[in-house]
């Protein structure tokens, strides 16, 4: 099965949902990912999904949707192309460490327990420049043990 | 009035100001917060797969069957989570600010004003969006501050959206994103979401950034508040 058709029924959508789509571009219109100087169109997606094709995982709007509805508040449809995109980004596996360590935490215990999650994405925030900020997150900070949540 | 309380992950953690403020908020107009039982995490925005996702918070729907009718949900994304979960409508699921009426206000002792302090409210994304989980009332913000006698500023990125979901995947997004937010808003920013907190206050410079609680607290007489 292509990897377009795995993501779609990772959603809550079918495939022949899109057919809907009008064409209009509002989404593109209000997408926040084109305040990155980046150009992107939720619709282009949207159609190559319906035609069953591929969309890559290093597509802008793979890697930067920021999740904000924007675009469903605007389309006539309501599209969720967020929900879409956060399928996507799972059928191509293309997690950041932070998510993966986000992950983790919750198959252990049920929750997220920061300073795990910080510990195990420690490489990628001292490589990425996370240091500098530590200073103004020091309110953040706050020590407590973690609490093991009981499967039921 | 007793709530069933989800406070999540982030208020069980890094945003443990929140939840302190929430918790004394409510303690002070006589409602109780009683958390859901050995409640889980609600997945956030980190699972691709709905069914997945909406499943974490059935879990806690499950856990506060019996025990709650009415049940609160400060973060955003839990709030959302958990509305979403909630397909036969069981229970109430509402957000915070949807409390702020009429009636809590009339309610409430005030200690201080707010003259002479500008403020920007910023509610983010997922308050507002998508609509069949945004709240009643998104000029609930606004209102406090003009009933205070504050001046409101930056209306324009009340609903833009921060990249704060991006932080710890591609930083520069949400620098970026929160920078023209923040070059929009004027004195004080009022935020509600951990997330947008952590995204303003990391690139804010010099400008305050507080929670919407600290501000009724600052109201209520509570002086280092603000
Ligand atoms: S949710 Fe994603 S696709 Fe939609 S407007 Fe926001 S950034 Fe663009
Ligand atoms: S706004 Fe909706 S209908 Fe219009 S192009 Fe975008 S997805 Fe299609
Ligand atoms: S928002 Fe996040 S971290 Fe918080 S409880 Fe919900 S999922 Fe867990
Ligand atoms: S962090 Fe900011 S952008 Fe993200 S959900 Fe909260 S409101 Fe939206």
């Amino acid at each position: 099965m292509p990897k377009t058709d795995r993501a779609i029924e990772l959603t809550d959508y079918e495939r022949q949902d899109f057919s809907v789509c009008l064409g209009c571009k509002i989404c593109a219109s209000v997408c926040t990912v084109n305040d990155l100087d980046l150009s992107t169109n939720p619709q282009e997606m949207l159609q190559k999904l319906f035609l069953g094709k591929d969309v890559a995982a290093d597509d802008p709007l793979v890697r930067f949707c920021t999740g904000c509805y924007r675009c469903t508040g605007a389309c006539p449809w309501e599209i969720r192309i967020p929900d879409v995109v956060r399928a996507l980004r799972q059928v191509h596996a293309t997690e950041s460490p932070f998510e993966k360590a986000f992950k983790g935490s919750v198959a252990i215990w049920g929750r997220v327990y920061e300073p795990y999650v910080l510990m195990r994405a420690a490489p990628f925030l001292l490589k990425g420049g996370y240091i500098k900020h530590m200073m103004r997150w020091m309110e953040y900070m706050g020590i407590h043990l973690p609490h093991k949540v009981k499967r039921t | 009035m007793e709530y069933g309380y989800y406070p999540g992950c982030s208020l069980t953690g890094s945003a443990h100001k929140l939840d302190k403020g929430i918790k004394k908020v409510f303690a002070k107009q006589g409602h109780t917060l009683k958390e859901i039982p050995d409640w889980n995490c609600c997945g956030a925005f980190e699972y691709g797969d709905r069914k997945e996702l909406a499943g974490f918070s059935k879990k806690n729907l499950e856990k506060a069957r019996g025990h709650f009718s009415e049940i609160v949900a400060p973060c955003p994304a839990c709030y959302k989570n958990l509305r979403e979960a909630d397909e036969k409508r069981e229970f109430a699921v509402t957000h915070p600010l949807d409390l702020f009426d009429e009636a809590f206000f009339a309610a409430m002792k005030q200690g201080k004003d707010l003259k002479g302090q500008v403020f920007t409210p910023y509610y983010g994304c997922i308050l507002l969006r998508p609509k069949e989980t945004a709240i009643r009332n998104n000029t609930v913000m606004e209102e406090t501050i003009a009933r205070f006698g504050g001046d409101v500023a930056g209306e324009s990125i009340k609903d833009r959206c921060c990249g704060g979901n991006q932080i710890f995947i591609n930083k520069s997004v949400t620098e970026k994103l929160s920078r023209l937010i923040l070059d929009k808003s004027r004195g004080t920013v009022v935020v509600f979401c951990p997330l947008c907190h952590m995204a303003m206050k990391t690139f804010s410079g010099e400008r305050k950034v507080v929670y919407y609680t600290d501000l009724l607290l600052y109201i209520m007489g509570e002086n280092s508040a603000l």
